[in-house]
């Protein structure tokens, strides 16, 4: 800041040096280059190059040639359909489930009481366990001479073990996304819930809405932002997964990671790959975003 | 007939803390009575417990004649105001004042008539489909109070309704809402820690301390005629002097003998005026006493004191001086309009015996 000089006994005017917009914005922009910069190139050429391989550019065994011919291909194919109704039915399960499993827990953890904070942590240890060991875990208990069937046998209620890994449900996978994902969902919600003031809730109360009527009509519509943040990341980290699935789950489907390293590596069709790759990415823009409006819709009809 | 009654009713904490001894509070139908006291008296504690969400230790409320004590919030006649208004940040002003009567199952048809007589009479009619976040301090206790009138409850119970806004829309939303309850008919409960708020509004004024009533009555009988020396010191300013000896309608105080209207009550312990009830004589010259200090009624129409003006303050409608009395020093404080004395003036007042009274402090 300049002050302009005042002329003898005259009180100094301070003024604002102006700025032009232009000098402003490119201030801006130069600050937001080292952060957002690297994100956009990362992310941008990662999309550019999946894109262009999936018609056929880049090839890294052989000449490009600029076609649509690998879309056909694999969208013709079977087992890419199933890939990838299989997959969007593990994110939403995963994403639907983690979330209303994780709205009583933090309903419950909402107001302190005794144990509180050990339950609160507790809570979280999943996010802490890298989803590999998580699925190593999984398998020990669920395995046919696991934990699981080595009590029940124990205890008499079964003669022999009963098959429950790689279970053709995808329950194996399911579970251990819900396992991992729903602390995420609770640490999103729980700040949510806090900043709810009790009196608001009060005064539903004292206008005659009870316990489900409060959760519909002030709770939810008051957390949307942090029930659609919760839903659109772990539908997306769930349309993804290749850890759970090829560890634990059904062998007679693919997800679409599962398909994806299967064609680039095992097959070495590069460009199928990318069609595959392609795919994932827009089912999880396309679902994500359609479970968040549809969340918003929900809530909007509730209230 | 009594609408709203308090019988016995003690609320003790989980942690032991009794916020509520034995109070004994019965609300007439129509009437506005204000629950006051300092931060930490219990009158929240109390209003709360009316509206369902503490439930009393022991005792029991009635509502209309019936026993609520065990209902939950959400089925008691009751609808509540709160401090920070406690709107749906989610829903328009509409939607708010429209929240109560359906969850009640309120027919749409009558709904919408409440509706829109309730906008009119909080005048916000143009800002029906604001969000509450969009309307000024002033605009937003409307909305509240509009809100709780939706569901037509038998009492409004305020929780310290004005306290966030300015002194000047405070004095404005105050008669708006007594207007409104007037008009309506309801039966109010409001607390406040603000005297000037609970004499200006109210039809009785319950004082309250550490968890009891210190005094129920009418404004004027708690101003003039308070029951306890915490009463006259919470409400209004007051002077307060132990009492030696009392006899008949002579008291002896620290400054002297006093004559009173009345006989002294029994085991009368003290004495209270207010400040504004001091009658100004004259200034005197000089700074020497003028041995008038014994206090005594003269017959002409009141006690004559004097004292030196050790502090003086300018409160526009009058000035607040702060006098050392004769002979013995006691610090008194005046009330007088207009012109006042200056700091080490010397100055001679008359107390009219209709304004000192006396009572019986317990534990004195």
């Amino acid at each position: 800041m300049t002050a302009a000089v005042a002329p003898a006994g005259a009180a100094p005017v301070l003024r604002r040096p102006r700025r032009p917009a232009l000098r402003r914005a490119g201030w801006i922009v130069l600050l937001l280059l080292p952060g957002l910069g690297l994100i956009l190139v990362m992310i941008g050429s990662v999309l550019y190059v999946a894109v262009a391989q999936s018609f056929g550019l880049y090839n890294l065994a052989g000449e490009s040639v600029l076609t649509a011919a690998h879309w056909l291909e694999v969208v013709d194919r079977r087992a890419f359909r199933r890939a990838l109704s299989y997959s969007a039915y593990i994110a939403v399960v995963s994403a639907v489930a983690s979330v209303l499993l994780a709205y009583p827990l933090a309903l419950w953890l909402r107001r302190p009481f005794p144990g509180s904070l050990t339950a609160g942590a507790l809570l979280k240890v999943p996010l802490f366990v890298p989803g590999l060991v998580a699925a190593f875990l999984y398998l020990n208990l669920v395995a046919y001479h696991g934990l699981i069937n080595q009590g029940l046998m124990a205890l008499g209620l079964t003669d022999r073990p009963l098959r429950m890994q790689n279970d053709p449900g995808a329950w194996g996978v399911i579970i251990l996304q819900i396992w991992k994902n729903m602390p995420f969902a609770l640490l999103l919600l729980s700040g949510a819930l806090q900043g709810i003031r009790d009196d608001v809730l009060d005064a539903a109360r004292d206008l005659g809405a009870g316990p489900f009527a409060r959760f519909r009509k002030v709770i939810v519509p008051l957390t949307i932002p942090a029930m659609q943040a919760s839903l659109v990341i772990v539908f997306i980290g769930a349309a993804g997964d290749f850890a759970f699935q090829s560890t634990v789950g059904p062998t007679n489907v693919q997800s679409m990671a599962q398909l994806m390293l299967f064609l680039s590596g095992t097959a070495g069709r590069w460009h199928e790959a990318a069609v595959v790759g392609v795919t994932l990415m827009v089912l999880a823009l396309a679902g994500s975003a359609l479970l968040a409006l549809l969340a918003r819709a929900l809530a909007r009809a509730a209230r | 007939m009594t609408t709203l009654r308090a019988i016995d009713v003690s609320v003790i904490f989980e942690d032991g803390f009794t916020a509520l001894s034995a109070i004994n509070l019965d609300v007439a139908e129509g009437e506005f009575v204000t629950l006051l006291g300092p931060s930490g008296c219990g009158k929240t504690t109390l209003l709360k417990t009316l509206a369902g969400f503490h439930t009393p230790s022991t005792g029991r409320i009635e509502i209309g004649g019936r026993d609520v004590t065990a209902d939950p919030p959400e089925r008691r006649d009751t609808a509540m105001c709160f401090q920070s208004y406690a709107l749906f940040p989610h829903l328009s002003v509409a939607e708010n004042i429209d929240f109560g009567p359906r969850q009640k199952g309120v027919p749409r048809s009558e709904r919408a008539v409440r509706l829109a007589e309730l906008l009119r009479q909080v005048d916000l009619e143009a800002q029906q489909a604001k969000l509450p976040g969009r309307l000024s301090g002033g605009q937003q206790q409307r909305v509240a109070l509009a809100r709780a009138l939706a569901i037509r409850p038998s009492v409004v119970l305020f929780d310290e309704p004005l306290s966030n806004l300015d002194a000047k829309l405070r004095v404005q939303v105050r008669h708006e809402i007594r207007g409104l309850q007037r008009d309506a008919g309801f039966t109010a409960v409001y607390v406040t820690h603000d005297q000037a708020e609970a004499l200006a509004m109210s039809d009785r004024v319950v004082v309250m301390r550490a968890g009891r009533i210190d005094q129920i009555g009418a404004p004027e009988s708690v101003y003039r005629r308070p029951a306890t020396a915490f009463v006259a010191d919470f409400v209004g300013a007051a002077n307060l002097h132990p009492i030696r000896s009392a006899a008949g309608r002579r008291i002896v105080t620290d400054f002297g003998p006093l004559d009173l209207d009345e006989p002294a009550a029994p085991g009368a312990t003290h004495l209270c005026w207010r400040p504004e009830d001091a009658r100004p004589e004259d200034a005197l010259a000089g700074g020497a006493g003028d041995g008038t200090g014994d206090g005594a009624g003269d017959g002409s129409g009141g006690n004559l004191l004097s004292g030196t003006v050790r502090a003086r303050a300018f409160q526009g409608a009058f000035t607040e001086l702060l006098l050392a009395l004769d002979p013995d020093g006691t610090e008194v404080r005046l009330h007088l309009p207009g012109s006042a004395p200056g700091l080490g003036a010397r100055l001679r007042f008359r107390l009219p015996p209709a304004a000192l009274w006396t009572f019986a402090e317990p534990g004195s």
